[in-house]
C-alpha cells in the first residue's frame, strides 16, 4: 500500500472500494509509530477514534450509504486548532491540559466530510516562531534531513505531511508559518486570503493577520481541501461571504498568457544562491508555458517584517492575556497566592519566544507608543496593500522564493531573535495585506534540502492562484520520501 | 465653584442576549456559571459575535441625549487583569484615536443648566465576584461569569453639574428615559451605576466610585464637598485620588491605590469588524424612537387639558403612561389621569407592586366612566380600585360585593341627614354659625353610607336644611 | 533606553514573571532599535485597513444556550464557582 499518493489519488481509490480505509489508516499509525520518533510531528495520536472511524468508513462506502467527500483522508491538525475531545495545547505548558470543549469551525468541516483526524500535530508555541524549535514538546525536525529545521511555526504540519505520516494537514499561517514549513519540507503551503476561512476555534496570537491554511503534496490536494474548510462562518464575524467557489475546477488551466511580476525585493543580495538560482529556473519553466515575467518593484516590503513583528507583538500581548490558568490549563494550585502574584507565577511558564513578544507587545503599545509603532505598523499595511494593488492592475500573479535562504541546522539561528525575524521577509507581506500566497515545493538543493517558489494573487483570487501554482508544480519532479 | 461630573454605566436589559455572544442577558438569579459559553468565558479560540440589537439600543440612547452618532463605529480593547475579566481585557469603545463610539457631544438640560454628554459608548459587563467568608481574612475570590459579557452603555458627562441636587435630579430623569425608550430597567439590581468626580475651584479631581445608589452619590457628594472644603480652609491641598462610599459610616474613604494609574495599551479590537451605521439605519432607529417624556408631557397638557403638575408624573412614568394611553378616550381622559395619579400609583409605586397589579385599562376606563357618570363616588371609587388592584375583579362584581354603590336620590340623602343632626347636634349649631365647618358634617354622612352619597347632592341638602 | 527596569515594568504588564529579565534587555533593545526604521517610512494616506460589516448583517439579538454544561469542563470548585486568588 502506497502512502505517498496524493489526497486527491485517495479519494479516488477510497471512492470505488479499490482500497480500505482501514487498512490505509492503520499502515499509516504504523509509519507514525516507526518513524515520528525521528521528526517528531506529532503531540497527540488519536489512534483508536481514527481506526473507529476508518471502519466505519469502510462500511458505509461497501453499503453505498452517503459518504463524505473525504472519504476518510487522514489528516493531521496544527494543535492550536479546537478539537473537542482531544487536546489543544498550542505547544506550550500553559495549555498542557487543556481539552476543547468544541471543535473549530474548520475541524468540524472536515469532520462533517468524513475526514479522519489522526492526531495534533506541532508548533512552535502559540505559533510564534519560524522552526518549530520554540515548542514546549520539543523541536520538530525536517523529514528530508533531521539535523535540519523543518520551518515554523506549522513545522509539525509541513513534516507530518513530507514524511507520509497523514495526506494533508491544517496549519495557520501568521506571518509565513504554513509556507515556511512547507517551502522547508517540500510540500504545498496555502495562506488564503484573509476572512477566506474561519478563525472560530483557531487559538488567536495575531487575529488581524492570521488565516488557517491547508498544507498537502499537491496543488490539487490543497484546492480539495479548501473546497471544505473556506466560506462564511457566523462564528466569525472577519469572514466575508464570497459565493460558492469551486476551486478544484479547471485547476489544470495553465499560465499561457498570464503576466506574472517578479519582487525585485524579495531576490536582492541577501538571497542564498542556490534559492536564486532556483527562482530563476521556475520564472523560466513558467515562460515556456506561456507566460510572461517582468520585474516589479514594491518598496514597501522593506518595512514589511518590522511593521508585522511590531502588529503581531501587541496583538500577541493581548490575545495572550486571558492565559491565567484560573479556568484552565495546567496544574498549579492557587492556595496561598496573592492574584497578581499568581497569574504572573503561573505565566511565568510561557516560553522565551512568547515572553519576548509579549515584552515587545506590552512596549509598543505602552501609553505614548502607540502612534510611533503599532499606528505607523498599521499604515505600513496600507502601503502595502495600495502598492499590490497597483502591480495587479499590470500583472495576474507575483512570484519570489518563499524562503530567502536553504533550510538551516537545528538550533543554529535560535539565540538570535531578530535574524530569525529577518528570514520572514518574503512572506510577511502576504499576511500584512491579506492577499493568498502559496509554496510550490520546486526543487532540491545541492545538500538535498528543498526549495519553494511562492506565488500570489490578489484578494480572493485562489481560483486563479491555485491554476498558476498547478502549473508550476507540474514543471518538476522531486525525489521520493526516504524516511 | 464645584465641579461635579458622572460616569454611569446602564445595562442593556431589555435584551436577550449578551453584547458579543448569544447567552442570556438577564443573569440575575442563575446557578452560578450556568449562563456561559466559549466566548463569554474567554475560552482559546473564541471569536465575540457583535449584538445587533445592542447597537440599535445604545444608539436610541445617543439620540436621546442629542449625541451625534458616526457612520462608522469601532471597539477596542482595555487591556488589564482582574479575577472577573474572563479574557484579561475589556471589549470596550474609545474615542482617542477618532470618534468611533456610538456617541458623542450630546446634552441634556436640567432644571435650566445644560450638562454636555462627552461620549456614549458600549461595552461588555465582567463577571461577579463573591468573597468567601469575611473580606478581610479570606484569600479567594469565587468568580462567577454569569454576567460577563453583558451589555452595557456607559454614559460620561462633562463635569458641568453644580450642585449635588443636579445630579441626583439627573440620574432620576436619565433612568426615567432609559426606561421610557425601552433599552433598560434601571431599577433592576446593578442595572445603573454612577460614578462620579468633584473638585471645588481649582483643586486637584477625586473621583468617587462603587457608590450603590443615586442617594448614595448624593450623600457622598454633599460629604465631598464638605471634606474638601474643610481641607482647603485649612490650607490643606486636595489630593488626587480614588474614593469610595462607605455606606455604614456615610464618609468617603482613600482607595487603596489598587487603581494606581493604570496602562491599558488599548488596541483596536480586530474580530469585530468596523460597524456601518447608514442613515437608513439612523432613520429607522429614529422613527423607532418612543415620544420623549417631554413631548409626552406636552401633548397630556394641550390635548387632554391635564394640569402640569399631574402631566409632568404621569409622562415620566412609562408604566402609568402605557396604562393611561391605553385607557382613556376623548371623555373620560382627565378623570382617567387624575385616577392614575392620585390613587392608583400610590397603591402600586415599586417595580415589583406594579408587575403584581392585577389591574388592566378596562378596569380604569369603567371606572372612570362609573365617575362621571355619577354610578360612583370619588370616594367608593377609590375602595373599588384598591379591590380591583388586589383581585382583578370586574368593577360591577366589586361594586355589588362591597356594595359601593352610588347613592344620589334626595330622598335616602336626606333621611340619612336627619340621623346626623340627630346625633351632631353641637356640630350642626356650629355649623349655622360657621358655614365653613359644614365639611364635617358632609364626612359624617359619608361615613354613614360609606362613601355612596353623592357629594353635590348631600352638599346642597345640608345649606338648605340649616338654611346656609 | 531598555534597561532592566523598562524590562521589569513590561513584565509587570502582562503579568509575567521574569525569572532573568537580564536575558531580555539586549534582545527587546534591539527588536526596538529595528522598529524605529518605521519613522523614516514616507506615508501617503493615513488609512487603515480595516474589514467592515453594514449594521444589518450583525448577530439578531437571540437567546441561545451553550449546548453544553460549559463549567463541567472548567476548573471549578464544587459549588460550580471558579476560584481565585483575591487581589490585594
Amino acid at each position: 500500500m502506497n502512502l505517498g499518493i496524493s489526497a486527491t489519488e485517495f479519494v479516488s481509490q477510497a471512492k470505488e472500494g479499490a482500497l480500505s480505509v482501514e487498512e490505509f489508516v492503520a499502515k499509516t499509525l504504523d509509519r507514525i509509530k516507526k518513524i515520528d520518533e525521528k521528526i517528531h510531528a506529532f503531540i497527540t495520536v488519536d489512534s483508536q477514534n481514527a481506526l473507529d472511524k476508518a471502519k466505519a468508513i469502510d462500511k458505509k462506502i461497501k453499503s453505498k450509504e452517503k459518504t463524505g467527500i473525504c472519504f476518510g483522508m487522514p489528516i493531521s491538525l496544527k494543535d492550536n486548532i479546537c478539537t473537542a475531545g482531544l487536546k489543544t495545547t498550542c505547544a506550550s505548558k500553559m495549555l498542557e491540559n487543556f481539552v476543547a470543549p468544541y471543535d473549530a469551525t474548520v475541524t468540524s468541516r472536515l469532520k462533517s466530510e468524513d475526514a479522519i483526524i489522526l492526531g495534533k500535530v506541532n508548533l512552535d508555541e502559540f505559533a510564534m516562531g519560524s522552526t518549530t524549535e520554540f515548542s514546549y514538546f520539543g523541536p520538530t525536525k525536517n523529514p528530508w534531513n533531521p539535523e535540519y529545521v523543518p520551518g515554523g511555526s506549522s513545522g509539525g504540519s509541513g513534516a507530518s505531511v513530507a514524511a507520509l505520516e497523514c495526506l494533508a494537514s491544517l496549519g495557520s499561517d501568521t506571518g509565513g508559518s504554513v509556507r515556511s514549513p512547507a517551502s522547508f519540507c517540500s510540500v504545498v503551503g496555502l495562506k488564503p486570503t484573509y476572512g477566506l476561512i474561519s478563525r472560530y476555534g483557531l487559538v488567536s496570537y495575531a487575529n488581524s493577520i492570521e488565516q488557517i491554511g491547508p498544507v498537502a503534496k499537491t496543488v490539487e490536494d490543497v484546492a480539495f481541501l479548501l473546497n471544505i474548510i473556506s466560506g462564511h462562518d457566523v462564528h466569525d464575524n472577519t469572514t466575508v461571504n464570497h459565493g460558492h467557489v469551486d476551486y478544484v475546477k479547471d485547476i489544470k488551466a495553465g499560465v499561457s498568457g498570464k503576466k506574472i511580476g517578479i519582487i525585485s525585493q524579495m531576490i536582492g543580495d541577501g538571497i542564498d544562491k542556490e534559492v536564486a538560482s532556483a527562482t530563476t529556473s521556475a520564472i523560466s519553466k513558467l515562460q515556456d508555458l506561456g507566460a510572461e515575467c517582468i520585474p516589479v518593484s514594491l518598496d514597501a516590503v522593506n518595512h514589511s517584517v518590522a511593521a508585522y513583528y511590531t502588529i503581531a507583538s501587541a496583538e500577541a500581548s493581548s490575545n495572550l492575556s486571558r492565559y491565567d490558568n484560573l479556568r484552565y490549563g495546567f496544574d498549579f494550585s492557587t492556595e496561598g497566592y496573592e492574584f497578581k502574584a499568581f497569574i504572573s507565577k503561573a505565566r511565568s511558564n510561557f516560553g522565551p519566544e512568547v515572553t519576548r513578544r509579549m515584552l515587545l507587545g506590552a512596549f509598543v503599545l505602552s501609553a505614548g507608543y502607540y502612534g510611533k509603532y503599532y499606528l505607523k505598523a498599521q499604515k505600513v499595511r496600507t502601503m502595502i496593500k495600495a502598492q499590490l494593488d497597483e502591480a495587479f492592475k499590470k500583472v495576474d500573479y507575483l512570484i519570489s522564493p518563499t524562503m530567502p535562504i536553504l533550510p538551516f541546522k537545528v538550533g543554529e539561528k535560535i539565540d538570535d531573535p531578530l535574524k530569525l525575524y529577518l528570514t520572514d521577509i518574503n512572506t510577511v507581506t502576504a499576511n500584512l495585506s491579506g492577499i493568498p500566497a502559496i509554496s510550490v515545493p520546486f526543487s532540491m538543493s545541492s545538500s538535498g534540502l528543498p526549495i519553494g517558489i511562492q506565488l500570489f494573487a490578489n484578494s480572493f483570487q485562489e481560483k486563479e492562484l491555485l491554476q498558476a501554482a498547478h502549473a508550476l508544480q507540474e514543471t518538476s519532479k522531486l525525489p521520493e520520501m526516504s524516511l | 465653584m464645584t465641579k461635579i461630573g458622572l460616569e454611569i454605566h446602564c445595562q442593556l436589559t431589555k435584551l436577550a442576549s449578551k453584547l458579543f455572544c448569544s447567552c442570556k442577558a438577564e443573569y440575575r438569579n442563575l446557578e452560578p456559571n450556568s449562563n456561559i459559553c466559549p466566548v463569554c468565558a474567554g475560552l482559546p479560540g473564541s471569536l465575540p459575535l457583535l449584538n445587533k440589537k445592542a447597537v440599535e439600543k445604545a444608539a436610541m440612547i445617543s439620540l436621546a441625549l442629542g449625541c451625534k452618532i458616526p457612520g462608522k463605529i469601532g471597539f477596542f480593547r482595555k487591556n488589564y487583569f482582574y479575577p472577573d475579566l474572563p479574557k484579561n481585557f475589556q471589549i470596550t469603545q474609545y474615542n482617542a484615536y477618532g470618534p468611533t463610539s456610538i456617541g458623542s457631544d450630546g446634552k441634556m438640560e436640567i432644571e435650566g443648566k445644560e450638562i454636555r454628554i462627552r461620549r456614549i459608548q458600549l461595552e461588555e459587563d465582567p463577571g461577579r465576584l463573591v468573597y468567601e467568608g469575611t473580606s478581610e481574612k479570606t484569600m479567594i475570590t469565587l468568580v462567577d461569569y454569569n454576567r460577563a459579557g453583558t451589555p452595557l452603555v456607559e454614559i460620561v458627562t462633562e463635569p458641568d453639574f453644580e450642585t449635588p441636587k443636579q445630579v441626583r435630579k439627573f440620574l432620576n430623569v436619565l433612568a426615567d428615559l432609559v426606561e421610557n425608550i425601552g433599552v433598560s430597567d434601571p431599577y433592576l439590581e446593578g442595572a445603573m451605576r454612577v460614578d462620579g468626580n468633584i473638585s471645588e475651584g481649582d483643586g486637584n479631581r477625586v473621583e468617587i466610585k462603587n457608590v450603590g445608589s443615586f442617594s448614595d452619590i448624593e450623600k457622598a457628594l454633599l460629604f465631598e464637598i464638605t471634606r474638601q472644603q474643610s481641607l482647603v480652609e485649612r490650607g490643606i491641598e486636595v489630593q488626587a485620588e480614588t474614593r469610595h462610599w462607605d455606606e455604614a459610616r456615610r464618609i468617603t474613604v482613600s482607595s487603596r491605590s489598587k487603581e494606581e494609574e493604570q496602562d491599558y495599551r488599548y488596541l483596536p479590537e480586530a474580530d469585530i469588524p468596523i460597524v456601518l451605521i447608514g442613515n437608513e439605519s439612523l432613520d429607522k432607529i429614529s422613527t423607532q424612537m418612543p415620544e420623549s417624556i417631554v413631548a409626552r408631557k406636552e401633548r397630556y397638557v394641550k390635548k387632554y387639558g391635564m394640569p402640569a403638575q399631574v402631566a409632568d408624573v404621569l409622562s415620566s412614568d412609562r408604566f402609568y403612561s402605557d396604562l393611561f394611553d391605553k385607557s382613556h378616550n376623548e371623555k373620560n381622559a382627565k378623570e382617567v389621569s387624575n385616577i392614575i395619579t392620585t390613587d392608583l400609583m400610590g397603591f402600586a409605586d415599586t417595580r415589583e407592586k406594579k408587575l403584581e397589579l392585577k389591574i388592566t385599562s378596562k378596569h380604569i376606563s369603567d371606572l372612570a366612566d362609573s365617575i362621571l357618570e355619577n354610578k360612583l363616588t370619588r370616594n367608593s371609587g377609590k375602595l373599588a380600585l384598591q379591590e380591583m388592584v388586589k383581585t382583578g375583579k370586574a368593577l360591577t362584581d366589586v361594586i355589588s360585593s362591597l356594595d359601593l354603590g352610588h347613592v344620589s336620590d334626595a330622598g335616602s340623602i336626606e333621611k340619612i341627614i336627619d340621623e346626623v343632626f340627630k346625633e351632631e347636634e353641637k356640630a350642626v349649631a356650629e355649623a349655622k354659625q360657621n358655614p365653613d365647618t359644614i365639611n364635617y358634617l358632609v364626612g359624617k354622612v359619608m361615613k354613614k353610607t360609606k362613601g355612596k352619597a353623592d357629594p353635590a347632592t348631600t352638599l346642597d341638602i345640608l345649606r338648605k336644611k340649616l338654611s346656609v | 533606553m531598555v534597561d532592566r527596569k523598562e524590562i521589569e515594568h513590561l513584565g509587570d504588564l502582562v503579568k509575567v514573571e521574569l525569572k532573568e529579565p537580564e536575558k531580555y534587555i539586549k534582545q527587546v533593545e534591539q527588536i526596538l532599535n529595528y522598529f524605529d526604521s518605521l519613522d523614516k517610512v514616507d506615508f501617503h494616506s493615513d488609512d487603515i485597513l480595516r474589514t467592515e460589516v453594514a449594521a444589518e448583517n450583525l448577530r439578531d439579538d437571540v437567546h441561545e444556550p451553550c449546548g453544553d454544561s460549559l463549567i463541567e469542563h472548567l476548573k471549578k470548585d464544587q459549588n460550580n464557582f471558579i476560584r481565585a486568588p483575591k487581589m490585594v
